[in-house]
């Protein structure tokens, strides 16, 4: 009988991952890659941006007369789409071992439930943000990332950190990426309907843009925070580790929000600023593109020095 | 064992270490952010005109002055109405008491801005000088007919300094959703005002 226990579920342990012990299912699992993953997160992104193309199309040929409750209506709706056109893709790929509806569900409702009760009242109502954070080049970059970044990252993370992760299904290294994810998306759900409602509804095709804009970039950044949980459930790692991984999404995030700022504005006159949203749709894309890939790119590294270590050891 | 929670072994000082170091970063963050929020909020820049000088925010939108104005700041980032100072410097006759004044002051006001209702009104010591406040609301529209936004509800509050012959008046408009939020800034504004 063996003295050490598996760190998910608690049973008798024979291997170890960076001094975690493991059983053999668990071990198993959390050493096994998800190409299927990858799959998911091109098509994410085409998918997004495939939903941007119809929806502006739409807009353009059949000029939708809506007004008042039906514009915020429709608003609402197509704040939805980013979200369940994930949640499609995913269910689609992951045929293998799906993680549970419920859960996914539970955490993508608890990052929206965070953004509307704390993140957005903090961020706006309190900090009141937009008043200061445009003064000047640095202060942009400061508030974006000590502020916004940090509150939204730090919500996300404890959407999956103190709901889903303590559990047995939270039982391989790409979980971290999945759950953060879905909180991601929650919070740009929450976040895109408070867009149209403070506007009492919205311009459909050039909103659109926006709204698959902040729904891609809150899934990245959720997913570096994601990529560090999940090897800090299966390793021992410093207690530095998590607090890194944390920072690390806030400055992305950031970073992010105040290059969008740069790309999409185009000219600067008396009269106002004109801004070209398709090249933030671009940015956005390439930046999800780039930091998912990367964040599965290591798991994937990192599932194979364990592996080759595991062979070499016995 | 409950399969649904981490085994006890696991839970112990590694988590809880690197979940008390991110509630720490987060705050530190979250507080640096305070802080330059707070930096930028207090940058501004001197003024001084007819014997009259302040400390006006950095930053904001300085419009050209009208009538007895000496001074009119508006801050362009703010929501629905921009947040905005005025200094006024209004000459009156040697022996006008400051009810006087505030009176014709009010009729101005009620001439010039729509829906113009006083909401309270006494006096006041303003960091050590007597004045008298005025509170008030008026609402303020685009005068542009092709402007399709709803009109935004002002609050006011005029603070009225007798100065020999002249009144003082510093105004602060602010939308009623930033009213309050802004007021302890326009405090800090009222208590650089010398004259």
């Amino acid at each position: 009988m063996p003295d050490q226990v598996c760190c998910v579920c608690g049973d008798p342990a024979s291997s170890m991952i960076g001094k975690r012990w493991f059983c053999g299912k668990h071990f198993q699992s959390a050493t096994r890659e998800r190409p299927n993953t990858w799959r998911i997160t091109i098509l994410l992104v085409v998918g997004l941006v495939v939903f941007v193309g119809i929806v502006y199309l739409l807009d353009l040929v059949l000029h939708p007369a809506l007004t008042g409750t039906g514009l915020i209506l429709a608003g609402v709706l197509l704040a939805l789409v980013p979200a369940l056109i994930w949640l499609v893709f995913f269910y689609l790929q992951d045929r293998i071992e799906p993680e549970p509806k419920g859960y996914i569900l539970g955490v993508f409702l608890l990052g929206a439930l965070l953004a509307s009760a704390v993140g957005i009242p903090l961020v706006d109502n309190f900090f009141h943000v937009q008043k200061w954070i445009y003064a000047d080049t640095a202060t942009t970059i400061l508030g974006s990332i000590l502020l916004v970044g940090f509150i939204q990252e730090f919500l996300k993370y404890a959407a999956v950190r103190f709901s889903v992760y303590p559990s047995a299904e939270f039982d391989e290294a790409t979980d971290g990426v999945i759950y953060a994810t879905a909180a991601g998306l929650g919070y740009a759900t929450v976040l895109n309907i408070q867009f149209v409602i403070a506007n009492g509804g919205v311009a459909l095709g050039s909103s659109v843009i926006r709204m698959v804009v902040v729904a891609l970039a809150q899934a990245s950044f959720a997913g570096i925070t994601g990529y560090f949980l999940g090897r800090a459930k299966f390793e021992n790692k410093p207690w530095w580790w998590m607090p890194f991984g944390l920072s690390l999404a806030a400055v992305g995030n950031g970073l992010f929000n105040w290059l969008r700022g740069r790309i999409v504005q185009t000219n600067i006159s008396l009269t106002g600023a004109s801004t070209n949203p398709w090249m933030g749709l671009l940015f956005a894309s390439v930046v999800a593109l780039f930091t998912l890939g990367l964040i599965l790119w290591l798991i994937r590294r990192n599932i194979r020095t364990t592996l080759a270590e595991k062979e070499i050891g016995a | 064992m409950n399969a649904s929670s981490l085994p006890s072994k696991t839970i112990s000082t590694g988590y809880r270490f690197a979940d008390l170091a991110v509630i720490a970063v987060t705050v530190v963050a979250v507080l640096a952010g305070w802080l330059t929020k707070n930096s930028v909020e207090n940058r501004s820049v001197p003024f001084e005109a007819s014997g009259i000088s302040a400390q006006t925010p950095q930053g904001w939108l300085m419009t050209s002055v009208q009538g007895n104005e000496i001074l009119h700041v508006t801050n362009s980032l703010s929501g629905g109405f921009g947040t905005t100072y005025i200094i006024e410097n209004i000459p009156i006759a040697s022996d006008s008491t400051v009810d006087q004044a505030v009176s014709m002051l009010t009729l101005q006001r009620g001439q010039v801005l729509t829906a113009y209702r006083i909401l309270e009104q006494r006096q006041v010591t303003v960091f050590g000088q007597a004045a008298y406040e005025v509170g008030y609301v008026f609402v303020e529209s685009n005068p542009d007919l092709t402007h399709n936004s709803i009109p935004n509800i002002v609050r006011g509050l005029d603070y009225i300094f007798l100065n020999g012959n002249h009144v003082i008046v510093a105004t602060y408009w602010a939308d009623e959703n930033a009213f309050e939020s802004d007021l302890g800034r326009f405090q800090g504004f009222l208590n650089t005002l010398k004259f």
